[in-house]
């Protein structure tokens, strides 16, 4: 099981760091945290060289890595990483590593299954092509859920790699204490995937489960209520109990109504094609957008069932 | 993806050249011309949307004059490798130089001993002392040894970055500005000038000395600088206003390196001989050899070592230079500056702005668009023949257009990625891009005035 997390050093950023670490201590995940620095044209990279060595000479870490450190302060303190980071901090990054990533040592760092690293470029394209090199099962970003421009995390970026990512994605905004459960079901495979990672995680972090299914219409009610059943079944068997719970209505609109009294929202990946997705938008991404909670979209990776704790 | 959104570019570059292969040569120019000007427009596309890093632009020049049949494979050489080149090489190695050591302390800890511990004036230290090396020595060179200074002077004031968020914005536009108005000071501060040189010197027959350049165009530096540090104080004011923590721990860093070592003064003695001989004998013997001797002294010195200058020239960046002197000096010979220079005149003769100030104000408006989407270099390049032949044709004065042209180019306050200050800069992750608007603008508007004022004026006295 390895998670990636991402930091821009913003405050939802931490947040969500935090959370992840209660989770990948849960789950006794490895864990890698990765900041994405901004690109620099290339007639300036000499410089930027030069840059480095030279706040190298002044003890300063290079741009970054200030909130790597921070990153992995946050996880000692979720009790995730086993020797504390000395409070005498020296980094070294490494140049180089898998393309033009950096991998990053901070003495006195200890516990092996947590690494730092740094990459710079398009954030969205960075976070991909590590979540892609490095293997991972699951991604967590930060979100402010809006669309400023302050912070890259914020909006876009983090839909664009929910989008486009290759495994699951959970976004952690608004992240509250409890961790109450809303699992959404279809009664497709995706589905089922997704209510058992969701269970997983459940369970994990002690959380109570409740199933949503929703119908389009009235005539679809019967349908939406077996697949809750269904659903209600696979949790039985881990040992989970969970409410059901049936909603009538346009799927997005019907689970952001419910989300607001759920602290966690877990859905399958749209099994949509792209082109049905540009029509008519996928539903996990407009709760992702328009929903007020953390959002977990869980993806399969090919042999492997998703979010398996161990 | 991204990728491929890029290369697109080479295809839509290369489809609008074939095009203008085919399509009836317009009135004024020779079917030479008009092979001239589709170059001459393909490169233009390459150098705003860099579907291949910029290096590659400059070649894809070299090898299109030869195979449209515009120039002789030795003629192209001999463009892309001039004095002005070898200077513009000379001093980034020289600038490589000095970089390498650590003067960047020593220079902090003047600049503190100067100013005292108030934030405003060390906000005016750090402009000035920005400004007045970038003047010598580059723009990309200053950022790359300030930038160290300003996180110092961030990180001993606090260690939470959010605590100290103004202070951060402050100083590092204060570093990336400042350098950024001066590398228009002298000749060898930004090598956009040694193409303006070349451009007065080939196509023109004009020879400007070093000295006369500083003459013509450091006081408007002087003039920048209290604005700078003024506009950027005001608008963003720091959440400290004394620094003498942080002051404290930088002269104990300094201290730790003890006194300035032999190869410090080494350094700074060859420097200041190369820019003596830079003011003296280099329109004898060429700027580009002066910078060189500078280069082969530092090196007998035993200050650099080759593999320094190896590794830490930009070696592209020389070949950028050659390739955009080329193509200018083609647009000439071509007759295609003429064309352009032309057609713009009679374009803009109804509404009065063809000679003297108002078409400085137009040149200095279109420099600063264009320089805004393109590297500095590039501008100065494609723009340098098309604005020094409109001066010529509307009996404005080339030496004013020339200066107008190139000083413009460093008005980019506004974006993050138009000047390498900026850009390197951004790259320390202290500053948003919406940081740069908020005093940018400003700044634009007082640098342009200033230029109008000063062409109007100062320079008419002197009688350029």
């Amino acid at each position: 099981m390895k998670f990636l997390m991402c930091t821009d050093g913003e405050e939802l950023a931490e947040a969500a760091i935090r959370f992840g670490g209660r989770l990948a201590k849960g789950m006794n995940a490895d864990v890698s945290v990765l900041h994405v620095r901004r690109p620099i044209s290339s007639s300036e990279r000499v410089q930027l060289t030069a840059t480095r060595k030279k706040l190298s000479s002044w003890d300063l870490d290079i741009p970054g890595v200030d909130y790597l450190t921070r990153a992995r302060e946050i996880l000692d303190e979720v009790g995730l990483t086993q020797v504390p980071l000395s409070k005498e901090k020296h980094s070294r990054a490494f140049e180089g590593g898998v393309q033009g990533a950096t991998e990053l040592y901070l003495v006195g760092a200890g516990g092996e299954n947590v690494r730092l690293r740094l990459r710079e470029g398009d954030p969205v394209e960075q976070i991909l092509e590590e979540a892609q090199v490095g293997g991972y099962d699951l991604i967590i970003l930060g979100s402010g859920g809006g669309r400023g421009i302050g912070s890259y995390f914020v909006g876009s970026t983090a839909l664009r790699v929910a989008d486009l990512a290759a495994c699951s994605v959970l976004i952690a905004k608004n992240i509250r204490q409890d961790h109450n459960f809303l699992l959404c079901t279809d009664g497709s495979d995706l589905a089922e995937k997704a209510e058992i990672a969701g269970a997983e995680m459940a369970r994990v972090l002690g959380a109570k489960v409740t199933v949503l299914s929703v119908a389009e219409d009235e005539s679809r009610r019967e349908e939406a209520l077996q697949s809750a059943r269904r659903a209600e079944m696979i949790l039985a068997q881990m040992g989970i109990e969970a409410k059901l719970k049936v909603r009538v209505g346009p799927p997005s609109q019907e689970i952001i109504a419910e989300a607001k009294d759920h602290d966690i929202v877990v859905m399958g990946a749209s099994g949509s094609s792209a082109v049905r997705k540009f029509f008519l938008g996928s539903v996990p991404l407009k709760v992702m957008e328009y929903g007020a909670c953390p959002v977990l979209i869980v993806r399969e990776k090919r042999g492997k069932i998703p979010l398996q704790a161990g | 993806m991204s990728e491929l959104l890029k290369r697109k570019w080479i295809f839509i570059g290369l489809a609008v050249g074939f095009v203008m292969l085919m399509i009836p040569v317009p009135e004024g120019l020779t079917p030479v011309g008009m092979k001239a000007l589709a170059l001459v427009v393909v490169a233009f596309i390459f150098f705003m949307t860099e579907p291949v890093p910029l290096p590659g632009v400059a070649l894809f020049i070299a090898v299109s004059q030869v195979l449209l049949g515009l120039e002789k494979p030795t003629g192209v050489a001999q463009s892309f490798m001039s004095d002005s080149v070898f200077f513009i090489m000379g001093s980034l190695m020289i600038a490589a130089a000095i970089v390498k050591q650590n003067l960047d302390k020593r220079i902090a800890l003047a600049i503190v001993r100067l100013t005292g511990p108030r934030i405003e004036r060390i906000v005016l230290g750090l402009v000035s002392v920005s400004a007045v090396i970038a003047s010598f020595i580059g723009e990309h060179t200053v950022s790359a040894m300030m930038l160290p200074v300003g996180v110092a002077l961030i990180k001993f004031t606090s260690d939470d970055r959010k605590k100290v968020k103004n202070l951060s914005i402050l100083l590092m536009l204060s570093i990336a500005y400042g350098a950024m108005i001066a590398a228009i000071g002298t000749p060898s501060g930004g090598a956009r000038n040694a193409i303006m040189l070349a451009y007065w010197k080939e196509l023109f027959g004009l020879n400007l000395t070093y000295f006369q350049w500083v003459v013509a165009a450091y006081p408007i530096i002087l003039l920048e600088i209290p604005f700078v540090a003024y506009v950027l104080y005001r608008s963003f004011s720091p959440e400290v206003k004394d620094l003498s923590p942080a002051i404290s721990a930088l002269r104990a860093k300094v201290e730790e390196e003890g006194k300035l070592t032999r190869q410090d003064w080494v350094t700074i003695g060859i420097f200041l001989i190369t820019v003596v001989m830079w003011m003296t004998i280099s329109d004898q013997i060429g700027l580009g050899i002066t910078a060189l001797i500078g280069v082969l002294l530092f090196m007998v010195a035993g200050v650099v070592r080759w593999e320094d200058l190896n590794n830490n020239v930009n070696w592209g960046t020389i070949l950028v230079y050659g390739g955009a002197i080329s193509l200018g000096i083609m647009m000439k010979q071509s007759g295609v500056a003429e064309w352009i220079a032309k057609s713009f005149l009679t374009w803009v003769e109804p509404i009065g702005i063809h000679q003297g100030v108002p078409l400085l104000a137009a040149m200095s408006l279109m420099t600063v668009v264009l320089s805004s989407f393109m590297s500095s270099g590039a501008t100065v390049g494609m723009l340098g023949p098309i604005t020094l032949q409109i001066a010529s044709l509307s009996g404005t004065s080339i030496v004013q257009a020339g200066f107008v042209t190139v000083i413009s180019t460093s008005f980019v306050y506004l974006t993050s990625v138009a000047s390498p200050a900026c850009n390197i800069i951004y790259g320390g992750g202290y500053l948003n891009r919406t940081d740069f608007l908020k005093a940018g603008w400003k700044l634009v508007l007082v640098s342009f005035l200033l230029l109008l004022l000063i062409s109007a004026g100062y320079w008419r006295m002197l009688g350029i």
